[in-house]
């Protein structure tokens, strides 16, 4: 399908013909290989010019998607006739508020950033656990859990007044910026439409854009640099900054892992709380994959069973001493004991700043073959997401032993948000993605993971999105999706938000 | 190796947009954080690194046209390296190397733009880059006493490189070096006259071709003038010798010295003292090509080991610009009485591309003049009275665009701060 041209030069009219372009070469770059292509794709810099593609794909009877960073499969289009809205050129930090303590941004600030600039004012974001490459927009990541959320929660609850063109092009400023023209409050005075914009996870590009937003901002006790150096890939700071401390903790099992995480969370210790497994702290340090595969065992040989990565800040002398008795007690008291490799002098500076800056989830997920897959967890009360997690996880090994996935330490993760008051878990998979044996696993593993869910009641994962996997959870919580489909067809009566990972109208 | 050879790499590539970015360690604020000036300047994601990744498997599996379009992203790089780097923080792929396996197969394909047709053609003619080139090519060392290797031998060759010969603002360059090294008591010549361009912007460019024959030529000058060390103060020359000579082959054991290695070899012998102050603030701008892209080639031939990870039997190291020529400079540059050497944002690996690379001089001197402009506020932002740096492509980028742009920057080499001191 090629866009009518009236509708291409309107198109054009609105962002400019460098901003917009259908050429093949460009196309191609926005969709997965053997994927549909986007129609167009547009270059806006204003809400306005969002406001205007939007108007004009409903106009014309064509769909429309928007993205921020484009990471996610999700932000491609799922058929033909869409427009692809990138939010490249929306890229600025409208304000660093100090004193309220949140930050306005548009969609194409990454989190580093925003890190960055909030660090050298005593401050700092949440980060989702994909990484610092990531929009900072708190509508844009998938949930926006990530290693920071023990101490400094995640996208739902961060996320503060937004301004969002509707799927029909309406502008509608929410929580406190609809009433007084500002950013601090998401729920009002003025409309809260948390609940409409989103659900368990994101619309996924399938209800509108979001074209600012503001978001909660936490205390940081650091440097306003961290001081790294050396040169790509050794990167590690020259000294650990006063009060900083980092340890991975093992547990003799996985009950005694899940109670002491949660006394971390009741004792408020945390600043970075991750349940990783120690293929995902080899993938931290390890600077190439056969590194990676040498710290993977050797880690795996030096724990005793599963684990937790606990960063530590004080905030004073006396603070610092209260956190490191007060994980001390912790560990003697569930049997742990410390994976030495992580706080050696030589490692534990970078192992910090990668973990806070969120840099290595690449190094994780990604440079083992270029894809990852799994199952995501929902968000609940700790001890559920580490049942659930924990039930479902065994057939990954039964699949490894198939040879049909990498060995890559197979626990899953489980962390902890807001200081244990809730928690969320996933279970990650590598594999090579040409070998279709494979690929079907990962189809496997997510739909044993659905099952578990259903049947054990453990809520809907964050894994379920589009139509198919609403339908299967829906009936079996308080049919949320009958809700969610009218949402969608109330607010995009013409489905011109592209949603094949949100939910359609007409199922 | 051919853009088939970099199949599995560009499949890879998981769209993360860390190409895009300085290493997101090192990013300390927002304003210099981008890293790739083609995604930079024209935003559509086609234009980065895995952008261009994508694109080279769609050409491999032959789903685009070679139009206008194509052209236009393929050519609009500078073959900075820069996203290569950034990848390779956390990836084990090779994206550079595709990136510039694209242009050869543009080329092989006969898809070009005018403008490198132009220069290929004056390679090919009069062996230089420099298109219309009136001055004699040796002109640069008039009255210099210095050896000419083609008629006697000489320990030490030094190559001026195409754009110091024959432009009268760069030569200085050449002539302080070939001072300075005499100074010392170096056994250094020149090809003068029958000196050749390296041809490795060519190599950049696409033209293989083009730059293998250039380089057996090269090697044959070199053969016969019996030097084992070659001396260029060209960062674009310097890599070419070091890193593509080496790739195919024809490097053998000539060791390759940019001038400012070569020259903090001897401050720290104590055969060159800088007294002589030289009050100044300057900041130095790392080349592409000496920086990240100038560590050495690492020859590897091996398969992939079948299964769940990609690794290699053997081993495969890849480059990812840990190695490369980032102290020597700047050690030259600390030794000078009186000048103060000040960081920008973005350095060594992670620098900024001054704009000239890849051809955009030439092909879209807009774009490279708009890269230029970054760096130089970028510069002007550390408050210093100089952006020095160690590439006459580099130089003279910044020096067009200064005037232009009507910034009071001064624009050095390094080895011209150190002639003063010296
Ligand atoms: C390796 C990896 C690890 C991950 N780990 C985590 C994790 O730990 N925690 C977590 O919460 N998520 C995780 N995710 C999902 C992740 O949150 C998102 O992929 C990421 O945040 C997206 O950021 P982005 O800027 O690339 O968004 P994009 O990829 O650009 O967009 C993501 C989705 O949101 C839509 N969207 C983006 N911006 C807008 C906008 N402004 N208006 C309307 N719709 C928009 C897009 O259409 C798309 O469907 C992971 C993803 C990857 C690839
Ligand atoms: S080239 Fe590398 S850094 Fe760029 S998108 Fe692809 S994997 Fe990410
Ligand atoms: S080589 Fe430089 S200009 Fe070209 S895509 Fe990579 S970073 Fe951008």
């Amino acid at each position: 399908m090629v866009l009518k041209r009236e509708l291409y030069q309107a198109l054009e009219d609105v962002v400019g013909p460098e901003n917009i372009s259908e050429a093949p070469v460009i196309l191609g770059s926005y969709a997965q290989r053997g994927r549909p292509r986007f129609e167009a794709v547009t270059l806006p810099k204003t809400t306005e010019e969002v406001q205007a593609i939007v108007r004009l794909c409903n106009r014309f009877g064509v769909q429309f998607k928007a993205s921020s960073s484009g990471w996610g499969a999700y932000g491609d289009a799922g058929g033909p006739g869409v427009v692809k809205l990138d939010l490249r050129r929306m890229n600025r930090i409208l304000e660093i508020n100090e004193k309220n303590m949140y930050v306005v941004v548009e969609p194409y600030v990454i989190y580093a950033q925003l890190q960055a600039e909030l660090m050298k004012r005593g401050l700092n974001c949440n980060i989702t656990g994909a990484g610092s490459n990531c929009s900072a927009l708190p509508l844009a990541a998938h949930q926006g859990i990530g290693h920071l959320s023990v101490s400094g929660s995640y996208g739902e609850r961060n996320q503060l007044a937004l301004e969002w063109v509707t799927p029909e092009g309406e502008i509608v400023r929410a929580g406190s910026l609809g009433s007084i023209g500002q950013w601090w409050c998401g729920d009002g005075p003025g409309p809260s439409l948390r609940g409409i914009i989103r659900g368990n996870v994101m619309p996924l590009g399938g209800l509108g854009v979001y074209t600012k937003a503001a978001q909660k901002i936490y205390h940081w006790p650091g440097p306003a640099t961290f001081p790294i150096e050396g040169v790509s890939p050794h990167y590690r700071p020259n000294q650990i900054p006063p009060g900083f401390m980092i340890h991975y903790i093992s547990f003799p099992s996985p009950e005694k892992l899940s109670k002491a995480a949660q006394k971390v969370g009741e004792a408020e210790i945390g600043f970075i709380l991750m349940g990783f497994n120690p293929g995902m702290i080899s993938a931290n340090i390890a600077t190439n994959n056969n590194e990676d595969l040498a710290y993977i065992k050797q880690f795996t040989d030096s724990v005793q069973g599963p684990g937790f990565l606990i960063i530590m800040a004080g905030n004073s002398p006396r603070d610092t001493e209260y956190k490191e008795k007060a994980l001390q007690q912790i560990i003697d008291e569930y049997g742990g004991e410390p994976l030495e490799a992580v706080e050696e002098p030589k490692n534990a500076g970078g192992f910090m700043w990668r973990f806070i800056r969120v840099t290595s989830s690449i190094r994780e997920v990604a440079r083992a073959s270029g894809i990852f897959a799994g199952e995501v967890g929902g968000t609940d009360v700790f001890p559920l997401m580490h049942q659930y997690i924990m039930r479902s996880a065994p057939v990954k090994q039964r699949y490894i032993d198939e040879g049909k996935l990498l060995a890559d330490g197979t626990d899953p993760f489980v962390q902890s948000v807001e200081h244990g008051h809730a928690g969320h878990a996933e279970l990650l998979i590598r594999f090579n993605k040409q070998d279709p044996g494979s690929l079907k696993v990962a189809g496997e593993i997510a739909q044993f993971a659905n099952k578990t869910a259903i049947e054990g009641h453990f809520g809907v994962p964050g894994h379920a999105w589009g139509d198919a996997a609403h339908d299967q959870y829906g009936p079996h919580t308080l049919n949320y999706h009958k809700w969610l489909r009218k949402i969608k067809k109330t607010f995009d009566p013409n489905a011109a938000s592209e949603s094949t990972n949100y939910i359609t109208a007409d199922n | 190796m051919a853009l088939e050879d970099y199949r599995t790499d560009m499949e890879m590539c998981c769209r993360c947009s860390i190409c895009k970015f300085v290493p997101l360690e090192k990013l300390t604020e927002k304003r210099h954080s981008y890293v790739c000036p083609s995604i930079a300047r024209y935003n559509f994601h086609t234009y980065s690194g895995g952008g261009r990744t994508s694109m080279g498997l769609a050409l491999l599996d032959e789903e685009l046209e070679y139009d206008e379009k194509l052209l236009e992203v393929v050519y609009n790089c500078q073959m900075c390296g820069a996203c290569d780097m950034s990848c390779k923080y956390a990836m084990d792929i090779e994206v550079l190397e595709p990136i510039n396996e694209i242009r050869i197969k543009c080329v092989e394909g006969g898809h070009t733009v005018p403008a490198l047709d132009g220069i290929i053609s004056s390679l090919r003619n009069q062996a230089t880059m420099v298109p219309g080139a009136k001055a004699k090519r040796g002109d640069w060392a008039a009255g210099l006493d210095v050896k000419d290797i083609t008629k006697q031998q000489a320990g030490v060759i030094y190559h001026a490189g195409c754009r110091v010969c024959y432009d009268q603002d760069l030569r200085q360059v050449a002539t302080n070096t070939i001072e300075l090294l005499k100074k010392a008591g170096i056994d250094v010549g020149i090809a003068g006259e029958n000196e050749i361009c390296c041809g490795g912007r060519a190599y950049q460019m696409g033209y293989k071709e083009d730059f293998l024959n250039q380089a057996k030529k090269y090697m044959e000058i070199i053969r016969k003038s019996g030097a084992k060390t070659l001396v260029t103060g060209c960062a674009d020359c310097y890599h070419a010798f070091k890193v593509p000579y080496d790739k195919f082959g024809l490097k053998g054991d000539l060791e390759v010295m940019h001038a400012t290695e070569y020259l903090a070899r001897l401050i720290e012998e104590g055969k060159l003292k800088p007294t002589k102050k030289v009050d100044i603030k300057v900041t130095y701008h790392d080349p592409c090509h000496l920086g990240r892209l100038g560590e050495p080639y690492i020859h590897w031939e091996g398969n992939p080991v079948p299964g769940h990870i990609r690794i290699f039997d053997p081993p495969k190291e890849f480059r990812r610009g840990t190695y490369g020529v980032y102290e020597p400079p700047r050690d030259v540059l600390k030794s000078i009485p009186g000048l103060k050497l000040v960081e920008m944002d973005r350095v060594k690996e992670y620098a900024w591309c001054c704009g000239a690379g890849g051809g955009v001089r030439e092909s879209n001197p807009d774009f490279a003049k708009w890269t230029a402009r970054e760096r130089i506020s970028e510069a002007e932002s550390t408050g210093a009275d100089a952006i020095v740096t160690a590439c006459s492509g580099c130089e003279q980028n910044f020096k067009e665009t200064i005037d232009e742009c009507g910034s009071s920057l001064k624009v050095y080499d390094v080895v011209e701060l150190l002639a003063r001191a010296i």
